[in-house]
């Protein structure tokens, strides 16, 4: 029999639709149909400026915007040789913004996940804490999913006054808030019953597969962009890279939770670093618009900032491609200029399409229940898979 | 009809892969159709276990005018710490795709990854992939027109005919003599009082 799981299915999380082919309940083959959220992305940012693509390229992963826009920034970045120009608060502050995000993405995983499985309450503790964050993502940037705070060159803004107290409180809730969590959802019985050796991955096939991220920590491969090929100075923080050699479902639950720790760890070290003031976009006026007070004052200034929102700025031919670690695994852009103010093609590598491909291999020979745990512990987010 | 926001196709003239030799992301190998299926199985026969990447790009007036680029990366399959995975080795294989036979050789069985990667680029460029198990689209509905990523393709999709609009100037649905409400309301207070039997209400005209 052939059951069409999607594209309309709560637990499909999002527009997937699974062709599955069942015997009794047993899954013959399963084919994922992708491309329900198409909203060609990568055609519109060949059509904006450099600084105006990055707006739409938040909206691919829509659940941590800030690690797209962080991956498009630093490739652009390479390409204009400014990298090492960057002031230093403003590394620190995406790295902040990112694994704020991580956590953040992944609050939305584990509540979902929970919820597939019929665990109800898990969700609102996770949305909550997720809350707490997209507040913050709203003081910095004035919008709660796409603050499009990132700039080519630093950061729009600096944190505004407030930003610390509310990330203070943040940090000192998280360890009651993700205890809670753990207590309803990793200590859960049936929990366990339902993802332990479900969707079985060897670290042979995950890497056949082009796997990353928490999936491939999972399998036992301890590959982590921000050790692997650091970059915003990531390597000057503290974290473990947390792996577990089981692969199933349950090993890529647990790597995601003790992941969230330790993003918690590398923003408690960032926080100690942003008592220390500076500037926090590149001090080149070729990239930079000249500060709002000083339009009113000068004309040099009013003209200066008229060319950079009008027309853009250049950026010298070449490509480049630029990884970071998504909460999903290796997000890449492949950015190519010809010289021109606006990309001319931005290639995403997106995590979620990789990882969703592998629902292939790995639902074969499981229950059709359990199609619900594998697609929530790959963690798609069909804003990538589509674009 | 092309869109104004879309940049006039052919507008490079340079070839922007070969001209940044000092951004050092990735090893480059540059091949042709031709040698891109051997080239790829000695790079997977080296130790590149996993395909990270293939995605499409178009320069029309450059010939080739399509590159396929893959991105590759050397990680053991038994590297269980951070220290045993190392810095591991990138690689970016651009194959220079001819727009008289846009055809490249399929990596599919290599990495399964590659497949719906294949079908993406094939879909959004129009390369097709030799091969490939199921060469179909991915993204676009089936029954879509034209490859979208391709730079003569106008970014508000293909010329179509403007859809008619409903005139409402003209109000020829309207029927003729409707009378308009006030008088509806006296002619059938005059129905009223007629069935009734009463005197039927003068017009306020008389």
């Amino acid at each position: 029999m052939v059951l069409s799981m999607g594209p309309q299915h709560p637990s499909t999380h999002g527009v997937l639709q699974a062709v599955t082919e069942i015997e009794g309940e047993t899954v013959m083959k399963a084919e994922p149909e992708i491309g329900y959220l198409h909203t060609g992305i990568e055609k519109s940012a060949e059509n904006l400026f450099w600084t105006q693509a990055s707006t739409v390229i938040e909206r691919m992963d829509y659940l941590s915007p800030l690690s797209n826009a962080c991956c498009y920034v630093m490739g652009v970045e390479q390409l204009l040789g400014i990298t090492d120009e960057i002031p230093l608060r403003a590394r620190q502050s995406r790295v902040l913004l990112c694994e704020l995000h991580r956590i953040a993405s992944h609050c939305v995983w584990l509540g979902t996940g929970g919820i597939d499985l019929g665990a109800i309450s898990g969700f609102f503790y996770a949305f909550d804490l997720r809350e707490k964050i997209l507040d913050l993502t709203e003081l910095s940037g004035g919008a709660r999913m796409h603050p499009n705070y990132l700039r080519i060159g630093g950061l729009r803004d600096d944190l505004p006054q407030g930003f610390i107290d509310r990330l203070d409180a943040l940090i000192e809730m998280y360890p009651r808030r993700m205890r809670e969590m753990r207590n309803l959802l990793q200590a859960n019985p049936i929990l366990q019953d339902r993802m332990v050796d479900v969707g079985i991955l060897s670290a042979d096939d995950a890497l056949a597969w082009g796997i990353t991220g928490p999936a491939l920590r999972g399998s036992g491969v301890a590959y982590d962009v921000r050790r692997a090929f650091p970059y915003s100075g990531y390597e000057n923080y503290e974290f473990d890279v947390i792996t577990r050699s089981e692969g199933d479902a349950y090993a890529r639950f647990l790597v995601r939770l003790d992941e969230m720790d330790e993003s918690m760890r590398i923003v408690r070290q960032v926080r100690k670093e942003l008592d220390t003031p500076g500037p926090v976009m590149i001090d080149d006026t070729k990239y930079a618009a000249p500060p709002k007070e000083t339009i009113a004052l000068s004309m040099e200034a009013l003209i200066h900032h008229f060319k950079i929102v009008s027309e853009g700025f250049r950026v010298p031919p070449g490509d480049v491609y630029q990884a970071i670690e998504g909460p999903r695994g290796e997000l890449g852009y492949y950015i190519v200029s010809n010289g021109d103010n606006r990309p001319w093609r931005v290639r995403t590598r997106p995590p979620s399409m990789y990882n969703l491909q592998v629902l292939k291999q790995i639902a074969v020979g499981e229950l059709i229940a359990d199609m619900v745990v594998m697609i929530g512990s790959l963690d798609p987010v069909f804003g990538e898979v589509d674009r | 009809m092309p869109s104004s926001q879309t940049p006039p196709a052919g507008a490079t003239a340079v070839d922007p892969t070969a001209v940044r030799p000092d951004i050092a992301d990735a090893r480059i190998i540059r091949v042709g159709p031709a040698d891109l299926r051997a080239t790829l199985a000695g790079l997977k026969a080296d130790g590149f276990t996993m395909l990270l990447d293939a995605g499409g790009a178009d320069y029309p007036g450059r010939d080739p005018r399509f590159d396929v680029v893959y991105h590759l990366l050397n990680l053991k399959p038994g590297a269980a710490t951070v220290a045993a995975v190392g810095r591991p080795e990138r690689v970016r294989v651009l194959c220079g795709v001819p727009e008289a036979e846009p055809v490249v050789p399929s990596v599919a069985d290599l990495w399964p990854a590659a497949n719906w990667a294949e079908r993406e680029i094939f879909d959004l460029f129009g390369i097709r992939f030799d091969g490939h198990p199921d060469l179909r689209r991915i993204q676009m509905p089936a029954d879509w027109e034209g490859h979208p990523l391709r730079k003569d393709y106008p970014l508000r999709g293909p010329a179509r005919e403007r859809s008619p609009r409903p005139n409402f100037a003209l109000k020829s649905n309207v029927g003729a003599g409707t009378p308009a409400s006030g008088r509806t309301a006296a002619a059938l207070q005059k129905q009223i009082a007629a069935a009734r039997g009463q005197a039927v209400p003068k017009d306020d005209a008389s």
